[in-house]
């Protein structure tokens, strides 16, 4: 399939909007503009976690099929929708290739918690942008700990098999990927 | 709730790429369900796997992927949102929602094992690994000094404990690793109920501990 690059890919605000056509009118058009940008990139999300190509391409479609569904629930004020769609194909990976039933329910359940005003009263989150910032301190990152982050997303994993792979101790892995965290928060926080 | 203890954040970053085991995952979300300040710092996390998945190069999908998929929409109707829950409930017999699975969901239910003096325990099921469990301790009781050979993640659910790291009380998470050697002291009044996921075998040091380590199997 060839993909035509649109001018907007990196801009969250653009992806937003695509989501709310097909929420507010079923946009076919729309829809298919995330799936032409987002299904490859999920492919290789999936089968960096050692899904086989056709099963990934299964969960692909998804995963597509729950924006479509839930596209109504999507909340730019609170996720942009690679974050939304990396949840979404996460859970369904957990639950369907991992074969671990509890997960999607608990999942469903706690995104409804904050549906509901915070016990102190607060509903106010923090926005996080995953834009241009977020990328550019991506890249920013050293080598060791971008790499870490990436065996991490992108091979779902754990950290003492970082550690083993890496002939690191685990308390360096995790020191390592705290950096990393609190390099990319700042980024976050930081909208361009 | 107010939990004062968290999950590390390596511990939320490990949750949201997935990389977690069951047992760990389950002491996490059970957290979660009461901690306003972690769902927003895991938000922060899956953004992480967000930026990082629109950064990808794509993968080609197989021909006829699009149209596969379009051809499905015409058979999927939208979810019709549902309503917010009124409130929450607050039934004090009520374990924390994502434990429900792996124990039930109410403490009157529970099938305590006596497994040493003041100390009863519940195996999870549901987990494979066998490592996540309930432990019950009589008030005002010191627990065996003990290190971890590797990583343990306890949430307090009723009563509480004190040691070198603090005050721990019910929504509080302990999250230690191999070199933490540690000695909790249970407050007095109620019996201490936490959770706990562990991905080794406890070791105990003193000889009760050596003793009932064997039956214990922590």
């Amino acid at each position: 399939m060839t993909q035509t690059a649109s001018p907007h890919t990196d801009d969250p605000v653009y992806w937003s909007a695509q989501v709310t056509a097909v929420a507010s009118r079923r946009d076919v058009d729309a829809f298919m503009r995330i799936f032409a940008h987002y299904g490859p990139r999920l492919q290789r999300y999936l089968v960096g976690l050692a899904v086989p190509a056709p099963q990934a391409e299964e969960l692909v479609q998804e995963t597509m099929l729950r924006i479509w569904r839930r596209a109504a629930m999507f909340d730019a004020s609170r996720a942009n929708l690679s974050t939304w769609m990396f949840r979404i194909a996460r859970n369904l990976y957990i639950d369907s290739v991992r074969g671990e039933p509890h997960w999607l329910p608990i999942q469903d359940g706690l995104d409804r918690l904050d549906e509901l005003p915070g016990e102190d009263g607060t509903t106010s989150t923090e926005a996080y942008a995953d834009g241009v910032g977020l990328d550019r301190a991506i890249d920013g990152l050293p080598p060791q700990q971008a790499r870490m982050i990436r065996m991490s997303y992108f091979e779902a994993k754990s950290h003492s098999e970082i550690a083993r792979e890496l002939h690191q101790p685990l308390g360096s892995v995790k020191s390592n990927l705290r950096r990393a965290f609190a390099r990319l928060q700042a980024a976050m926080r930081n909208r361009p | 709730m107010n939990p004062h203890h968290h999950p590390d954040i390596v511990t939320l970053m490990g949750y949201s790429s997935g990389g977690l085991s069951v047992a760990f995952a389950a002491v996490v979300s059970a957290h979660l369900s009461v901690c306003h300040l972690c769902r927003e710092r895991l938000r922060a996390t899956d953004t992480i796997g967000g930026g990082l998945l629109g950064q990808q190069e794509g993968l080609a999908l197989s021909e006829g992927a699009a149209e596969r998929l379009l051809a499905k929409l015409e058979h999927t109707e939208p979810d019709t949102p549902t309503p917010p829950p009124e409130s929450r409930r607050h039934d004090p017999d009520e374990l924390p929602e994502p434990l429900w699975p792996y124990f039930g969901s109410s403490y009157k239910a529970l099938r305590w094992k006596w497994i040493g003096p003041g100390i009863h325990h519940i195996r999870s099921h549901g987990t494979d690994d066998g490592h996540l469990m309930l432990l019950r301790v009589a008030p005002g009781r010191s627990l065996p000094m003990h290190t971890h050979g590797g990583n343990e993640l306890t949430m307090i659910l009723r009563g509480a404990y004190d040691d070198t790291l603090g005050h721990f009380a019910p929504g509080d998470v302990a999250d230690l690793d191999e070199d933490t050697e540690h000695q909790p002291v249970t407050a007095p009044g109620v019996p201490c109920i936490c959770v706990a996921a562990t991905d080794a075998p406890l070791r105990f040091s003193g000889w009760l501990a050596r003793t009932l380590q064997p039956f214990v199997r922590l």
